[in-house]
């Protein structure tokens, strides 16, 4: 199944690389859309993330799964720190079951990431609610939803360049 | 666990849980410290001049777009339009030369009463640069800040009518809260009856509280700023009534209103002074009122 990881040998990760895919992911962040589109626009910064703290739990920690979080929360004017708990705790979680979720295949990591960022919304929700803000309406809980949809395809993206054979 | 002796391999630093305390405290003393006591604007600052650079080259190619765009327009287009804005223009300087001789008659009372005259029109015209992501709060961020003497607390317009009001000023751009972010209120009068009221924003839309049911309110009714905040100029139009509801159970009448200006989709904005030289308030001892917040000393009444 064309779904399932390749069981291949890839070629190590280069730190550029991750840092380099990190801050496309602001980029298109920053991007001035339409209003409405970020009612089902899924969050980047916390996908491209969650995929390194999956696959390369060693360069990415907590720590910078913090620091990420501080950029969204200048990058999207919110309040600052909110993003930056809600990522942090995310990755804690998504660490501590690291190895169980390299092994799974596509739809089981999809899955996962999906419960993983409903968690992220839910923490951003409550920081907000604490902090006077009015509930938004569930559509708030739909983006985690198109990310886990996107899972596959960033997957298949980000190991484009560490193929040995890039046909 | 770390021994002396464990290869390098297993060796990644403070465990993930220590990592996640360190982290959520850390993030949590930032959410208190910026949301109650915005301890965090220079460090905001300074991030925002970081990525000032990234927001200009990601608008880069959008601009293009729209340039592009603009450059290929039909002539017929161009020419309906022309002749729209000459109508307009003829409009306006009509009205205008109305306008400056009632100016001109105004300041001359003015100075018969020794009065200062107050008004300052200096406007500038900014861009939108994008709008917040942020679900939660309604702001743009537009290409002035700073750099442009701009300063919390200045209304933002466009062309149909109040937008919103500057809370946040960083070195080159600054964060423009709409009149239906949550924390928003305008005060306002309806301008056929003069009624003053208070239009809160309750994020996504604005509505009129607190009027009793016997006021004089219709659909359609204008609402323009009423300036008795010493912020907003009076009489710019901020919205209009869409629906009154009277349930003679409740205190007070249901008024939903429809922001004017176009609130989530305008590109250019005008940054107007404020207003400027109210008389301090007399007696009640005076409490340093934070403009950053968008809380304006009118909704203490």
């Amino acid at each position: 199944m064309s779904f399932d990881r390749p069981k291949e040998l890839l070629k190590p990760v280069k730190r550029r690389f991750i840092f380099m895919t990190l801050l496309l992911a602001v980029l298109v962040e920053m991007i001035p859309l339409p209003h409405g589109s970020t009612r089902w626009l899924p969050d980047f910064i916390s996908l491209v993330l969650l995929y390194w703290l999956i696959n390369q739990p060693r360069r990415v920690n907590v720590g910078v799964a913090f620091l990420m979080g501080l950029v969204a929360d200048i990058a999207t004017a919110g309040m600052l720190g909110q993003h930056a708990l809600a990522y942090s705790a995310t990755a804690y979680l998504a660490l501590s079951r690291q190895r169980q979720l390299v092994m799974f295949n596509l739809g089981q990591q999809a899955l996962a990431v999906l419960g993983l960022m409903l968690c992220n919304q839910s923490i951003m929700v409550v920081a907000r609610m604490l902090n006077g803000s009015a509930f938004v309406g569930w559509s708030y809980f739909l983006p985690p939803l198109i990310g886990a949809l996107l899972w596959p395809l960033l997957t298949k993206l980000l190991l484009l360049p560490y193929r040995h054979h890039s046909v | 666990m770390d021994f002396a002796n464990t290869p390098s391999f297993f060796r990644s630093g403070p465990k993930p849980g220590t990592r996640l305390l360190l982290c959520a405290l850390a993030s949590i003393a930032l959410l208190v410290g910026d949301s109650r006591y915005g301890l965090m604007e220079q460090a905001r600052d300074g991030m925002s001049l970081v990525l000032y650079p990234l927001q200009r080259a990601v608008n880069l190619p959008l601009g293009m777009v729209r340039h592009v765009s603009d450059y290929f327009t039909v002539q017929a287009d161009l020419k309906s339009e022309n002749d729209q804005l000459r109508t307009r223009q003829l409009e306006m300087s009509a009205r205008l030369a109305r306008l400056e001789t009632l100016e001109r008659e105004l300041n001359e009372l003015r100075s018969l009463n020794a009065i200062k005259a107050s008004r300052n029109d200096a406007a500038q015209l900014a861009e939108t640069l994008y709008t917040g992501r942020d679900p939660f709060s309604y702001k743009i961020i537009i290409d002035k800040g700073a750099d442009a003497h701009l300063q919390p607390g200045q209304p933002v317009v466009d062309g149909h009518g109040l937008l919103g009001q500057i809370t946040r000023v960083q070195p080159l751009t600054a964060e423009v809260s709409l009149i239906i972010d949550k924390n928003q209120m305008v005060p306002v009068m309806i301008a056929r009856t003069g009624e003053r009221a208070i239009l809160y924003g309750y994020g996504g839309g604005v509505e009129i509280r607190y009027l009793p049911l016997h006021a004089d309110v219709r659909e359609n009714d204008m609402v323009v700023t009423s300036g008795i905040d010493g912020l907003y100029q009076e009489g710019t139009p901020v919205a209009r009534v869409s629906k009154v509801e009277r349930n003679a159970g409740a205190a007070f009448s249901r008024i939903t209103t429809e922001p004017l200006a176009g609130v989530q989709q305008t590109r250019f904005v005008l940054v107007l002074q404020e207003k400027g030289q109210t008389p301090p308030r007399p007696a009640e001892p005076v409490v340093p009122v934070k403009k950053t917040k968008g809380k304006k000393p009118a909704d203490s009444e």
